[in-house]
């Protein structure tokens, strides 16, 4: 579809370039607004801070939809606004909404009256409401369920849309109206309060699933069971189903989740609500985040650490990401930083300064040569297909299970993965 | 969880241990000589420390740098009491009267386990909800907290200790376990179990834990740990191991009086510690404990 209208973005972080593309691709003309500087000529070039599949491959094919302005005027033409500026979070994953206030405030002084704005920053229960107070019946929240690593493509192709309103009876803006009904999914209108707590409980409920998971495959371990073997038969079972988060891994990372998770505990305690369970998913997501630790630990492989060197492929928390918010690799790297480590990702970038004692390394191989042991802490596709023949290290800390076990225990390396 | 003073060991001027009558005070000699540091141990026949003067005797004895380990504490076998309770507690009022008389340059105490509820979760970390089960173990939560006080008090840094069941060659006490089931097993033949013997417990040797506590020392670390070393077994696998290495010993059960209860430790912070600490086996452990007891 095309439209003359152009729909606004404000704040281009992760959410921001990922949803103004989506838009984009959808036949809209986009107008996507950062005013730091020297980003909206990056971004113009094709040059994007983050890394997503297909991300590249929309901005060749739609990116003439699409402009990038430092200039927040720029913005007044627009008749639909979306707020998409990521709220950062501190070490112990509480938001900071100071940015996100100020990025508000400046577009709401630029937008026209008739302007509708649509904030998709991760708001807690409460925001909305308060700041309706200030803008009126044109604001709504429009829940945002970007996956990392598969953000392109679930932007472009939503489940559904849930939409915070004022008043959910009321009908949408016809811009904004046009605007859901090009993405071909359900539209659920809701009312603030429960938009915002939706957003909450899709992630509680993928926490669960994740620490369940993570519980049982540990228990897989212990009596000699193969959680590959059982996780088929849990994905036909209707009431669990083939999307549900059923591999085992080294607990919850990325941010957005344990956000999630302070967030509902503090609402938790400020109305008496019942929220143990949260304390116990945090517990076990440490808990599991030091699997590689102990196994190293135990084993004995971290006796020497003048004479031992460790290779790690993978720094990004997740697969198909640049990101290392709460990498389960980069708590292992600060746990022995007296070790000497040799690290690969196809994404990720750490800073070196922070961590001396780790050498970066342009392939997987050449960070696994004359290591001790290696240890896959991210699965990326790209180190299935490594050379196992090529690994000379005597140890091999697999926790996803992306090489080939079997394979690695005929060349006489001792192997060990998550769930068996 | 510990934060470490020194990310790579400094010996201490001197460590004094109090509790030189103990299970663990001479290992902790030992190995601290064999280190070169200089050791003063305290026993009750030096310093009481029950006594209405003990606290400025002891102060007398302590130096601003040593650095002070307390592994004193009159143990379950000498009384499960109230009057044993109040003991004990006027130990540690006597040690925390030292402590603010003489600022020592650290401190660690030896707690216990048995702080911890091990009722909602069988995996125990250094976060677990302490709540002790009998009065050895409330006295020990209350030790920490009156220790915790006056070092905060007097700006001396804390590490606490906390060991599972010990065992190994000087043990003073008969606790059920690996040490009482070698000397039943070489004395009369047999060990006897508490029902099937089904309880996963950490046995840790006791040079590991002195190692342990040593560490601490050479890291100045305040905070907690858990001495839990290698993997909870049950009780009735620590007696067919040593069955098996003495050869005739009978393992029995018994009626079971109360409900099987498990504790497994989550090691991370050990390992986050002291990751190139490496603890005994329980099959070098057992078998030392029995050639020591052999007189071998």
């Amino acid at each position: 579809m095309s439209t003359n209208h152009s729909i606004g973005f404000a704040g281009l972080s992760h959410l921001g370039i990922i949803y103004s593309m989506a838009t984009a691709v959808r036949g809209f003309s986009v107008l996507a607004f950062d005013e730091r500087e020297g980003l909206a000529t990056e971004l113009t070039a094709g040059r994007f801070p983050v890394s997503e599949p297909g991300l590249d491959e929309a901005f060749r094919a739609h990116g003439k939809r699409l402009q990038y302005t430092a200039d927040p005027k720029a913005l007044a033409q627009c008749g639909l606004i979306f707020i998409t500026l990521d709220v950062a979070t501190d070490a112990s994953n509480n938001s900071d909404l100071t940015a996100l206030e100020n990025l508000i405030d400046r577009v709401a002084s630029i937008a026209g009256a008739d302007t509708t704005i649509a904030i998709m920053s991760q708001v807690p229960p409460g925001f909305c409401r308060k700041l309706a107070g200030k803008l009126g019946s044109r604001l709504y929240y429009q829940v945002e369920t970007l996956v990392f690593g598969n953000a392109v493509e679930r932007a472009i192709n939503p489940e559904r849309y849930m939409v915070g309103c004022g008043d959910p009876a009321e009908p949408f803006p016809a811009l904004y109206q046009t605007f859901l009904q090009a993405f071909g999914c359900p539209v659920l209108p809701m009312r603030f309060e429960s938009a915002e707590l939706c957003k909450i409980a899709i992630n509680c409920f993928l926490v669960s699933s994740v620490t369940t998971t993570n519980m049982l495959a540990e228990i897989c371990e212990g009596i000699g069971a193969d959680w590959s073997e059982l996780a088929p038969a849990l994905r036909l079972d209707r009431r669990i189903g083939p999307y549900a988060y059923l591999s085992p891994g080294l607990g919850i990372a990325g941010g957005n989740l344990e956000r999630d998770l302070v967030t509902i505990q503090r609402i938790a305690g400020q109305f008496g609500s019942d929220a143990g369970v949260v304390t116990a998913w945090q517990r076990n997501s440490v808990y599991r985040r030091d699997w590689v630790l102990r196994r190293l630990f135990e084993v004995g492989l971290l006796e020497r650490p003048a004479e031992s060197t460790l290779a790690v492929w993978g720094l990004a928390y997740k697969q198909d990401t640049h990101s290392i918010k709460n990498s389960p690799s980069l708590a292992l790297l600060r746990s022995l930083f007296d070790y000497r480590w040799q690290a690969y990702d196809p994404a990720a970038i750490i800073p070196t300064a922070d961590f001396p004692r780790v050498r970066v390394c342009s392939s997987a191989l050449e960070a696994a040569r004359g290591a001790d042991v290696l240890i896959v802490m991210t699965p990326w596709k790209e180190f299935a297909s490594v050379p196992l023949d090529g690994l000379t290290t005597p140890h091999v800390l697999d926790p996803y299970g992306v090489l080939d076990g079997n394979r690695c225990r005929e060349l006489g390396l001792q192997y060990a993965r998550l769930g068996a | 969880m510990l934060v470490h003073k020194h990310s790579t060991p400094l010996k201490p001027a001197r460590v004094v241990i109090l509790g030189a009558g103990g299970f663990l005070s001479p290992e902790l000699t030992r190995l601290l000589a064999a280190d070169g540091v200089p050791t003063r141990a305290i026993g009750s026949r030096e310093i009481d420390l029950t006594a209405a003067d003990a606290g400025e005797r002891l102060a007398a004895e302590l130096r601003p740098d040593d650095a002070v380990i307390m592994a004193a504490a009159l143990t379950p076998d000498k009384g499960r009491d109230i009057a044993t309770l109040m003991k004990n507690l006027r130990m540690a009022e006597s040690v925390c009267a030292a402590i603010g008389r003489s600022k020592p340059a650290h401190f660690v105490y030896i707690s216990s386990d048995g702080v911890y509820d091990a009722r909602f979760s069988s995996l125990l970390t250094e976060e677990s909800t302490c709540e002790p089960a009998d009065l050895y173990c409330l006295m020990h939560i209350a030790r920490e907290r009156m220790l915790e006080q006056s070092c905060r008090a007097a700006a001396v840094p804390l590490g606490i200790v906390r060991p599972c069941a010990i065992y190994g060659p000087g043990d003073t006490h008969n606790s059920y376990g690996p040490n009482r089931f070698v000397r039943t097993a070489l004395k009369d033949g047999k060990i006897t179990l508490f029902g099937g013997g089904e309880e996963c417990r950490h046995h840790v040797h006791v040079t590991d834990a002195a190692k342990i506590s040593i560490l601490c020392l050479l890291h100045g670390s305040t905070g907690v740990i858990n001495a839990a070393t290698g993997e909870a077994v049950s009780f009735r696998e620590v007696a067919e191991k040593i069955a098996a290495v003495i050869g005739n010993v009978a393992v029995e059960k018994t009626p079971r009086a109360n409900p099987v209860t498990h504790r497994h430790f989550d090691s991370s912070a050990l390992a986050l510690a002291f990751p190139s600490f490496r603890a005994t086996s329980l099959d070098d452990g057992l078998a030392q404990a029995i050639e020591r007891s052999q007189g071998l």
